[in-house]
């Protein structure tokens, strides 16, 4: 199964889940692309990414998300976010992206919500 | 104290700025801003050392200057790129100013120069004689020690 050192991918049911141990700066975000686009080949549908290792995220790893998010929901599925702290949620909203990406508080109410 | 400096150069690839978001990081712990403030000083140096290498570098060698100077009113931040001409992904201030104009929250690209907007307290784009790009960014210390 894909994945780094710094994130692994576990799976519950038919979601895969993603836990970054890393901050994400434009170095760290191409290995998220990585992965995810690995996950997507492999016809996985329901992601969740748990950030609560994560204190920093940019622009590029936001753009990302979003751009994974809509591709998925394109076949069907969905990515959903959960444990984002303040700096992530921050960024999140200033960029808008709180709103096109389903963002909850834990891992476990993310799961639920497929 | 009338102003501190401090210089780094480092290659165009992004695999480097991870480093100087954690030192400016410090920086700023160290000149007393508080956690919130100093997390928006990293946010914004990662966004513009990113676009530097990302749209105005033409190799790895071409490298981007990072100049932090410790005003004793406010911090400065320098980045300089010398610029991607005839690459695909080189970005003048202009088309930056462009990029940010057609942003929106579901696009993929294009939030950097709006974070740094939101972000700091001042900032400016402007061309460099080397063909690139200067983006000085400012944050104002107002509790900040030293």
């Amino acid at each position: 199964m894909a994945g780094t050192d710094l994130m692994t991918v576990r799976e519950n049911a038919d979601i895969k889940i993603i836990d970054v141990m890393t901050d994400l700066s434009s170095y760290a975000a191409l290995d998220l692309r990585k992965i995810l686009e690995d996950l997507l080949l492999e016809k996985v549908d329901k992601v969740v990414v748990n950030f609560s290792e994560v204190n920093h995220i940019n622009s590029t790893a936001v753009g990302t998300l979003v751009g994974i998010a809509k591709r998925l929901r394109q076949n069907g599925g969905d990515l959903k976010l959960c444990h984002l702290g303040p700096p992530l949620t921050r960024t999140f909203n200033l960029i808008g992206a709180s709103s096109v990406v389903e963002i909850y508080e834990t891992e476990k109410s993310a799961l639920a919500a497929f | 104290m009338e102003k501190d400096y401090i210089e780094f150069k480092l290659p165009s690839n992004v695999c480097y700025i991870e480093s100087v978001r954690v030192f400016i990081g410090k920086l700023s712990e160290t000149l007393g801003f508080p956690k919130k403030r100093t997390a928006d000083i990293q946010l914004a140096l990662d966004e513009i050392c990113s676009n530097a290498v990302n749209h105005g570098s033409m190799s790895t060698e071409s490298g981007i200057k990072i100049q932090i100077t410790v005003h004793k009113r406010f911090l400065e931040l320098m980045v300089s790129d010398t610029g991607g001409k005839n690459t695909k992904n080189w970005f003048t201030p202009e088309k930056l100013a462009e990029i940010q104009a057609r942003r929106t929250p579901e696009g993929e690209g294009g939030h950097g120069l709006y974070l740094i907007e939101c972000l700091t307290d001042g900032h400016k784009l402007q061309a460099n004689k080397y063909g690139g790009t200067d983006v000085t960014i400012l944050f104002n210390r107002t509790n900040e020690v030293g």
